[in-house]
């Protein structure tokens, strides 16, 4: 892969990538494009779960099995805890999801509120944000919004209104999703701004690169957002490639695809420069609760190159 | 409605297709049973069994039927349905209103465990179900959810959204609609629930379009 060549030595942070529903090889790949970590938000499987325990037993995996799936390719893995808006809607369901985010929240490894914010702007939706950005507030924890697909621009603009209100400092609010439409304002109001590089229906980079030039690197972050729809685990060091290419810094890409990430999310107290910096020793001969990545017989490390699969 | 009418319809459209005796068999069989013993366990194991007992072909429906769907429920319409769908939703018609907590309840516990053709069924059905209004929230359940061909049940020729759905969720349905490739023009009540909240919200999303260099969905303009 020739984009490879371009940025061999670069480290990478995504910092928003649901690998709960990626394989190996993605984290695989990932590792060997120079991601070295990876935030995975809390948010909904594609379908409406039906009851609390699922909500528990997803959040349990986000700080349990994948953290240690992803250490065994080498890549840490961080998460965000929250009731994502779709589900948010549920307001019975919502309730009982509340009352367990205490448990959660404060684990190791969690390095914020996320990803909530507006879907569908509803009231029910309006609520359950407001509640988490208290709950962020009490824990000084940063606040990962998800901003909505639909009605973008105002529910954008809302999801900041109410997180000023709420007492938060918009240096502790991530601002995820945004789009041509969305980023001046964010950026001129103080907040992070995330962008994702996802194919049809969210950014493209190649107009990520145009942003960047008209923004330059500071408080602008990407990600993949990688996750059981058609995307791209790839799209934070394609991005950096791509923006190399294009005559963009070495510095203005570290910040863009590593270190802004880093210096937003540091602010929980959860992660540091320093973490990320030391390498990750891989033994996939490790276990978690008795389980390993491997399957009886296999080797640690797959050879992609053969065509050969024992 | 009449919702005698309404199940007398669609069992006499299920009599119709070609060779179904069978079907309409298990169906007379099922429906004397739960009568004399209406056990919920025996309404959800008929729902969810009835494709491999009536089969999943696609619909033929004579004019005549159309047109007597139209009058019992209007804006109702089983055009493009397969057998199954239709059996689905005559069978919900069997399960006694008389206590609304229990019917509500036995239904969005379908809802709940339902795989993508029974969803497909159940929100079909909504504008036949006994207490329309206790549905609303399900409606937009439909609307959220990711598998185009149960959006496309609730969305498209289903009267119930136009009928019952307030003006946020109303406007959700048709952003997600354009957002989600639909043809527009087959949603019931497009041109009646036109609002102003709606045309500047699609007004933003066509900027937004512009500005990715992304094109406009085909009849955006008719409602900004």
């Amino acid at each position: 892969m020739d984009f490879l060549d371009s940025i061999r030595g670069m480290s990478f942070f995504d910092m928003h990538v649901h690998m709960i529903s990626r394989t190996t090889d993605d984290y695989q790949a990932m590792a060997d494009a120079g991601v070295v970590a990876v935030i995975e938000p809390a948010f909904w499987m594609g379908q409406p779960r039906t009851g609390v325990d699922s909500f528990r037993d997803y959040f349990a995996t986000l700080v349990g099995w994948e953290r240690f799936r992803a250490s065994q390719f080498g890549i840490r893995h961080y998460c965000t805890i929250g009731l994502n808006s779709k589900e948010a809607n549920q307001e019975a369901l919502a309730e009982q999801v509340m009352d367990i985010l205490p448990l959660f929240i404060y684990k190791e490894g969690v390095v914020g509120i996320g990803e909530i914010g507006f879907d569908d702007q509803t009231p029910a939706e309006e609520k359950y944000y407001r509640a988490q950005l208290e709950l962020a507030r009490e824990a000084s924890l940063p606040v990962q919004i998800h901003t909505p697909h639909r009605d973008k621009k105002q529910g954008t603009s809302r999801s900041m209104d109410i997180a000023i209100e709420h007492g938060l400092a918009p240096g502790m609010v991530i601002v995820d999703h945004n789009n041509e439409e969305t980023v001046r304002e964010v950026l001129d109001r103080g907040f992070w701004a995330g962008f994702t590089i996802y194919p049809f229906t969210k950014m493209g980079n190649e107009r990520m690169v145009e942003i960047v030039k008209q923004y330059g690197p500071e408080r602008i972050m990407i990600n993949s957002a990688a996750d059981w729809g058609i995307s791209d685990p790839l799209a934070v060091p394609k991005t950096a490639a791509l923006m190399k290419q294009h005559g963009i810094s070495d510095e203005a890409i570290r910040l863009v695809t590593f270190e802004n990430a880093v210096t937003a999310f540091a602010q929980s107290g959860q992660l540091s420069l320093d973490d990320l910096t030391q390498p990750l020793t891989i033994d996939q001969s490790q276990r978690f609760n008795g389980s390993s990545v491997l399957r009886g017989g296999q080797a640690p490390r797959v050879d992609k190159e053969s065509t050969i699969i024992r | 409605m009449n919702s005698l009418q309404l199940s007398q319809t669609l069992f006499y459209l299920i009599e119709q297709q070609p060779d179904s005796a069978a079907a309409v068999n298990y169906l007379r069989q099922q429906v004397d049973a739960f009568h004399t013993s209406p056990q919920k366990s025996a309404f959800y194991r008929v729902f969810t069994a009835l494709p491999r007992f009536v089969g999943k072909q696609p619909l033929t429906v004579p004019a005549d039927m159309a047109f007597a769907l139209q009058q019992a429920r209007p804006g109702f319409t089983v055009s493009g349905w397969t057998r199954d769908r239709l059996a689905r939703v005559w069978w919900l018609l069997q399960l006694p209103a008389d206590e609304q907590s229990t019917y509500v309840s036995t239904i969005t516990e379908l809802f709940k465990a339902g795989e993508l053709n029974e969803l497909v069924a159940l929100y079909s059905a909504l504008p036949v179900l006994a207490y329309p209004e206790a549905w609303r929230f399900q409606a937009t359940e439909g609307i959220r959810n990711n598998i185009a061909d149960v959006q496309s049940a609730i969305m498209l020729h289903n009267p119930y959204p136009a009928d019952y759905l307030d003006e946020a969720a109303w406007n959700q349905l048709i952003l997600k609609a354009f957002f989600t490739d639909k043809d527009v023009t087959q949603i019931i009540g497009l041109n009646e629930r036109k609002n102003a909240r709606l045309a500047q919200t699609l007004a933003d999303y066509a900027a937004e379009r512009r500005a990715a260099g992304r094109s406009l969905p085909p009849h955006i303009e008719r409602l900004m």
